[in-house]
């Protein structure tokens, strides 16, 4: 564990969720590129988090839909 | 400021997505579309305040938010005194022994990813505290930036920022527990945990 690694296991959700500024990005990612440890963290947790993405997705029936553009059409007449 | 005249054009596109965060929010399809329903009733009244230009589709999510918090919330949700317990950065993969970097542990990963199916990733985000849950919402699911999650909640962002990365890591601890009822995990990891 370098000072590097301790930086990118603390910034790992900021980085991840795109809200580092540039200079903190670039230093990240050019440790995780070279880091064995810290590139497979973060490949890991970027991974679960498009699975948990997709899977927090509803099926939104079209009936559903139709009637909510009913309800805003009604609402604009 | 925006004109009523184009409140169904500009909001339509948005109609599925609010739904969908309503259903999560509320775990109830039938609650979810009545939420919907006030939502749009407000966000129509107010529309002659809303800044055009600005995100519409964060300023629709915050009427969203605020009437299922002040409204549908219930009463077992409401954000009580009692706290997440700390989970451990990185929790899932330290636990899945993943630093090992072998192709066992890849494989690992692949068996919970893989095995994990929607229930279990709903269930374990339900179960988190109503004040973390909004949040790794609104971040993994709405895909909202810090500061929008902020000023939909109407909280500061560095609070934005602790719950958020609070509420993710006991996500993990509650995925690890329905990876361990589903059997995908692997031995050496079962093993550590008995001991």
């Amino acid at each position: 564990m370098s000072g590097h690694c301790d930086e990118a296991l603390a910034q790992l959700y900021t980085y991840l969720d795109g809200e580092l500024d540039e200079v903190a990005f670039t230093r990240i990612r050019a440790h995780i590129e070279e880091c064995h440890p810290c590139g497979g963290a973060y490949a890991f947790e970027e991974r679960l988090r498009v699975v948990v993405r997709q899977r927090l997705q509803e099926e939104v029936p079209e009936e559903v839909v139709a009637r909510l553009r009913a309800v805003v059409a009604r609402l604009c007449r | 400021m925006a004109d009523r005249a184009n409140f169904e054009q500009d909001v339509v596109e948005y109609l599925p997505q609010l739904y969908s965060a309503a259903v999560r929010m509320t775990r109830n399809p039938a609650d979810a579309e009545d939420l919907v329903q006030e939502t749009l009733f407000k966000a129509y009244r107010a529309y002659d305040t809303f800044q055009e230009g600005t995100n519409l589709r964060a300023w629709l999510y915050r009427i969203l938010t605020n009437t299922y918090i002040n409204e549908y919330r219930k009463q077992s949700r409401r954000p009580t005194e009692t706290d997440l317990e700390e989970v451990q950065d990185l929790y899932l993969y330290r636990r899945l022994g993943s630093e090992q970097a072998d192709d066992l542990a890849r494989s690992a990963e692949d068996v919970l990813l893989d095995g994990l199916v929607d229930s279990d990733i709903k269930e374990a985000v339900d179960s988190l505290p109503e004040n973390f849950r909004l949040p790794v919402l609104l971040a993994d699911l709405g895909g909202f930036s810090y500061k929008e999650i902020a000023e939909i909640l109407g909280i500061p962002i560095g609070t934005v920022m602790s719950r958020l990365h609070r509420g993710r890591k006991a996500l993990q601890k509650a995925l690890w527990d329905y990876a361990e009822r589903r059997g995908l995990l692997p031995e050496e990891a079962k093993t550590q945990e008995r001991s």
